[in-house]
């Protein structure tokens, strides 16, 4: 059933031939429109410094870590990807409310962990550490401004950062899964600053082994 | 033997259209048809969906309907089980262009066929009027993957997971689509195959797995993972294997899209202001795009011609730019965000925020000609053209 629906949807249309598509009185003086190739080229721009945005560093140069974690960097932590990692925490059952207080907040188009967000995120780490079976999943979320490719990406680098954060405090990194809604979960339904300063935050849900 | 009744009916109808006697026409082309400008052209004889699709078709081409004594071509015909059309030079002595016979297929599918004959003649297009979607439709809390023709009839719904779907992509000749899925609690990047609807995982790995996009060939996958850590561009081959990491960004890189010769990947980077960079595939370092603007610069897509790039700039006030793909100074388009180009290398699918929702719309890029799609209730976005 669902298999020859989907035949269906992709292949209607497909089969369509043109009978008969014979040309009458096609003109032999026909006078073909230029097309785009022969555009004349726009004006050269001169060249503009960051025209792409800002620079990025200098080819060969280490990335130092920008994002603004207090204490001692620890740069990117990655997963462990020896099993497949969708299984890992699949029989856990969800706590959203334990540390619903500890959401943290981003600033417009940043994935640094502002010094305000410090306690909360104290507060997360001295819980894990108190509960080593249970894992953690950071949820990064971003306000409606950007585009939504974009804000998927800067959705996970907030969750990332908290990530680091967390294992700069101790917390084993192995214990915290990250995901990002981008702008598609808002906490708050509005389309002004005070709606966009509660979305653009990432969220903990307590992943507890059943 | 089997042919020759159709061709005598074409023959008549054919004749029955231009005149009998009518000698063959020296068309000529007005200088002013220039690629940017509408053109005026005028649509009589047909009624009910022929004539609505093809008045929808040439719009979105930027061919502006108006009366036959303003036009600068005369589009007529008659559609009874088949469509009869006829192209002609509008004004004293204007010539036949073509006159022919649709049959078979359905009465819209006969309508595109004879409008693509029209974009070929007047605009030297390739026809896009049979291609198809795919988008990404708001249904209340979830979001669900659809598939419809380029002009949003027959919309169809491709997922049934009750969960999170985005950036949906074709494969070539539209085989397969990927897309990011939320199916599991975490992002996953899934191929789905057209011909029968299987499913499977395509990327998988710890931290998050999207936007997925097939190489021109076919024969590669350009992705965003944060396996590393950070959230980078990465390419596979198109069976998964061979996975390479192009980018190591200390912020994240996201919204990739090939060069049609599947050498360079044009993609963006946050590093203070999002802007966007290209890649080669083979290794080497990263550029930076010039474009002449500063602002947050998102969502490029390359013009299957390879000639151009596509993107979105702005935060809240979106609009599309286009710039040589090479670099230079981007050309503002219209308000808009997330561009896709169609196969024509002219048109570009895209979506716009109207009352904050979200609607497709077809912009037909020289003239800056915008035509939304036939919308269903609810937000759409994230179009992907088959091509």
């Amino acid at each position: 059933m669902k298999t020859s629906c989907l035949v269906n949807i992709f292949f209607v249309g497909v089969a369509l031939t043109l009978g008969s598509a014979g040309c009458i009185h096609k003109p032999d003086d026909h006078i073909t429109i230029l097309g785009d190739a022969n555009k004349p080229p726009g004006p050269v721009a001169p060249p503009v410094t960051g025209g792409g945005g800002t620079p990025g560093p200098e080819p060969g140069v280490p990335v130092p870590p920008e994002i603004g974690v207090t204490g001692t960097n620890v740069g990117d932590i990655p997963f462990d990807t020896n099993s497949p990692w969708t299984n890992v925490f699949a029989n856990h059952t969800e706590d959203a409310a334990t540390l619903k207080a500890d959401t943290v907040y981003f600033d417009f188009d940043s994935s640094t962990i502002k010094t305000s967000e410090d306690k909360k995120l104290e507060d997360v780490a001295a819980f894990l550490k108190g509960h080593k079976a249970d894992a953690l999943r950071v949820e990064g979320n971003c306000d409606e401004r950007g585009t939504e490719r974009y804000n998927l990406a800067l959705g996970e680098r907030r969750a990332l950062a908290v990530r680091e954060y967390l294992a700069n405090l101790g917390v084993d990194p192995r214990q915290i899964a990250t995901v990002s809604y981008g702008a598609l979960r808002p906490a708050v339904k509005g389309h002004d600053e005070a709606a966009w300063s509660k979305n653009r935050r990432g969220d903990f849900i307590v992943l507890v082994p059943k | 033997m089997k042919t020759s009744p159709k061709i005598i009916l074409a023959l008549l109808c054919g004749c029955a259209l231009t005149g009998l006697a009518q000698p063959i026409q020296r068309i000529v082309i007005p200088k002013t048809n220039n690629l940017t400008q509408l053109i005026p052209i005028s649509v009589i004889g047909f009624s009910g969906e022929a004539d609505s699709v093809l008045k929808f078709d040439l719009s979105v081409l930027g061919l502006e309907l108006a009366a036959p004594d303003k036009a600068d071509y005369l589009v007529s015909g008659t559609e009874e089980g088949r469509l009869a059309g006829r192209l002609q030079q509008a004004g004293a002595g204007g010539g036949t262009i073509f006159a022919r016979i649709y049959s078979s297929g359905t009465t819209r599918a006969q309508a595109h066929a004879f409008a693509d004959d029209i974009a070929k003649e007047i605009r030297d297009t390739a026809p896009i009027f049979h291609s198809r979607i795919a988008f990404v439709h708001n249904m209340g809390a979830n979001l669900e993957l659809f598939v419809s023709d380029f002009d949003g009839h027959d919309a169809v719904q491709i997922t049934h997971d009750g969960s999170l779907v985005a950036t949906p992509a074709w494969s070539p000749g539209g085989r397969q689509l990927f897309y990011t899925s939320w199916k599991t609690g975490y992002t996953q990047i899934i191929e789905h195959e057209a011909a029968t609807g299987k499913r499977s995982v395509f990327a998988g790995y710890g931290g998050g797995n999207f936007n997925p996009v097939v190489s021109p060939d076919g024969a590669r996958v350009a992705m965003i993972l944060s396996k590393g850590g950070s959230p980078n561009l990465y390419v596979s081959d198109s069976n998964g294997g061979n996975l390479q990491q192009l980018t190591h960004e200390r912020d994240e890189a996201s919204s990739p899209t090939w060069s049609p010769d599947g050498r360079e990947i044009c993609y963006v980077v946050r590093s203070g202001r999002a802007g966007l960079r290209k890649i080669g595939v083979g290794g080497g370092e990263s550029a930076p795009l010039r474009t002449g603007i500063l602002g947050n610069l998102t969502s490029p897509d390359w013009s299957p011609d390879g000639k151009s790039i596509i993107f979105t700039s702005g935060s809240v006030n979106f609009m599309l730019w286009v710039v040589p793909a090479a670099g230079g100074e981007a050309e503002q388009l219209v308000a808009g965000e997330d561009p896709c180009w169609a196969p024509n290398s002219r048109t570009v699918i895209f979506t716009r925020r109207v009352n904050n929702n979200k609607i497709l719309s077809l912009l037909d890029v020289p003239t800056k000609h915008v035509k939304d799609v036939v919308q269903i209730s609810g937000s759409c976005s994230q179009p992907a053209w088959a091509r």
